[in-house]
């Protein structure tokens, strides 16, 4: 396990580096320098003092320089300070992470504990009333974009039924409540929100769930399970999904871009003071330290659920960490 | 291509893609009013004989907006996937082809890119370039051409080792005519299924993009800026949100439809 782990992270450094000279030169696409937010609307600034500034900005360098010195820096996680307030950005980002990364969470649970069953139980009669189903409501939910369900629901539950609130996190006398009621106040919040993701995302996975336990239950050792006289409940979860739940795990990592790149929508419209939402407000303030951070953070989260899953599927199938190369 | 006709799924998206295509290239003569016209006495007009799928805040034509708002969504879509499947197609065959270090070296740019949750890319890169609608296609295009890359290469390595290939190379075939006689036409099939899904998916970021404000402009209408115009009267204008979002899952779904379809006649 320690060698594949070693090989994995190898394997990584690569991909690590095109992130950020990708991250990098986006930033460079951008036309004017970040001197000119500073000096542009001040009439005094001399072309010595733009000079200075270049200087104490390393701006005055070769390109790979620049990106050399900047790589230096997110390496230890520095990302500058925001345009807008002055502020750091990592303290930014590390402020909002956590909103997105538990709503993310708690989405994925749920999708992953309905979409699983959705799938087993599509699977066991392919073609039946059931499968057809949720074949029908799988595609519709692929199709549909996510951010007019998000509208929808806030116009029927929010808006006209008034049965959840549509905007934030919290109430308006949420400091005044105490430790249990504050929790289900933003637990009553996070209903729509998590409730559109959790739809958005339950298409994909059912479907790769359905096809994998079809798959599984066509195996020789299924038959043998049946002949031998065991439960149907045994056979389809003990010896059948175990088996089909291995791709999912892969499904899974692979799904986290989609979710992340979903938070800045959904944080934007259910207003979530989340990373996406910091996100869409930078990129509409043309603030470009706060963007290129997101971007880089983003593809890393990226990354790191990938492996997760990697390990997580060498951990459960003994075949991937021992064999091949 | 029988096959994938006898899928009466297939046939209905395709039935239902025809129609579209039909009311894209003849907006001008089915639209009832000019998307444009700004009337604001009208404005958010519920759906009536006179206004079948009612006014917007500037009172202009519903119906009229969605049919012109088709153009431009498909548009985007074909496009957008076209860069796509230019870009993905080279990448592949030059990486599956060649195979060693540029193999590997294109393989870990894939790679790379595919790490970028892909809003947050379009997302940046638009604002700085400036949203219109060519730089929205390109910008979508160079964003999802990775799947087909992949998909390509894939092809290519299977087929490279096939009798027909290793003979047309002892035959003398140049690499340049081995590729594009010999390979690419044998591995059209999964990039045709890729593209088809991937029409669905662009029409579906355009939407995104469009509804964030940094998509198709108004007042040219697009089904994701018809979405964002009609949320300042989210809960009174049902109309402005129902319509636009119907259009979007309708069309992307059959492309999707299609797409299965053409994927399970190839088999």
């Amino acid at each position: 396990m320690t060698a594949y782990l070693l090989r994995r992270l190898l394997g990584l450094i690569p991909v690590l580096l095109g992130i950020t000279l990708i991250s990098f030169g986006v930033m460079k696409l951008a036309p004017g320098e970040p001197t000119d937010a500073s000096l542009q609307f001040n009439p005094k600034a001399s072309l010595e003092a733009r000079e200075r500034m270049e200087r104490l900005l390393g701006l005055d360098q070769p390109l790979h320089r620049q990106y050399l010195r900047w790589l230096g820096r997110v390496a230890r996680l520095d990302f500058d300070r925001s345009f807008r307030d002055g502020r750091l950005v990592t303290d930014q980002v590390l402020e909002r992470l956590p909103v997105t990364v538990t709503i993310n969470l708690a989405a994925l649970l749920l999708v992953f504990g309905i979409a699983v069953p959705l799938g087993v139980f599509a699977a066991v009669r392919p073609g039946g009333v059931f499968d057809r189903l949720t074949t029908v409501l799988v595609f519709i939910g692929y199709s549909a974009p996510g951010f007019w369900l998000a509208l929808l629901a806030i116009a029927s539950f929010g808006v006209t039924l008034r049965w959840f609130p549509v905007s934030g996190l919290h109430a308006i006398d949420h400091e005044a409540l105490g430790l249990l009621r504050r929790g289900l106040d933003t637990a009553w919040h996070l209903v729509l929100p998590v409730g559109v993701m959790t739809f958005v995302g339950l298409a994909g996975l059912s479907r790769y769930a359905r096809s994998g336990m079809i798959e599984v239950l066509r195996q020789d050792y299924i038959r043998t399970a049946r002949a031998k006289g065991l439960s149907e409940r045994r056979i389809l979860f003990h010896h059948g999904l175990r088996n089909a739940l291995l791709p999912i795990i892969t499904i899974l990592g692979l799904a986290l871009p989609d979710l992340i790149a979903g938070s800045v929508v959904m944080e934007t419209i259910f207003s979530i003071p989340g990373m996406g939402r910091l996100f869409y407000d930078a990129v509409m303030a043309r603030d470009q330290n706060v963007v290129m951070a997101l971007v880089t953070v983003g593809a890393l989260l990226t990354l790191l659920g990938n492996l997760l899953a990697d390990l997580a599927y060498a951990y459960a199938d003994p075949r991937i960490r021992v064999g091949r190369r | 291509m029988a096959a994938v006709f006898r899928n009466r799924l297939a046939a209905t998206g395709a039935a239902v893609l025809l129609v579209l295509a039909v009311v894209a290239v003849c907006a001008p003569w089915l639209a009832p009013y000019d998307p444009l016209a700004v009337n604001l006495p009208d404005a958010l007009l519920p759906p009536s004989p006179a206004h079948w799928l009612g006014t917007d805040p500037l009172g202009r034509d519903v119906l009229s907006r969605l049919i012109w708002g088709t153009r431009i969504s498909l548009l985007i879509g074909f496009i957008a996937v076209g860069v796509a499947v230019v870009v993905g197609t080279a990448v592949g065959l030059l990486a599956g082809y060649a195979g060693g270090r540029l193999d590997a070296a294109l393989m870990r740019l894939v790679d790379t890119m595919l790490a970028f949750p892909s809003i947050f890319l379009l997302l940046a890169v638009i604002a700085i370039l400036e949203p219109n609608i060519y730089n929205i296609m390109a910008v979508i295009g160079l964003t999802s051409w990775m799947g087909v890359a992949r998909l390509v290469r894939a092809e290519i390595l299977s087929l490279k080792e096939r009798d027909f290939v290793l003979a047309a190379r002892a035959l003398g075939a140049s690499p340049v005519r081995l590729m594009t006689r010999h390979l690419l036409p044998n591995a059209i099939g999964p990039v045709l299924v890729a593209a088809t899904l991937g029409v669905g998916g662009a029409i579906l970021t355009e939407s995104v993009l469009s509804y964030l404000g940094l998509g198709v402009q108004p007042p040219t209408p697009s089904w994701g800026n018809i979405l964002n115009e009609g949320r300042v009267a989210l809960g009174i204008a049902w109309w402005l949100t129902l319509t636009p979002g119907l259009c979007i899952l309708v069309t992307v779904l059959a492309f999707n439809l299609l797409g299965e379809g053409i994927r399970d006649g190839l088999k």
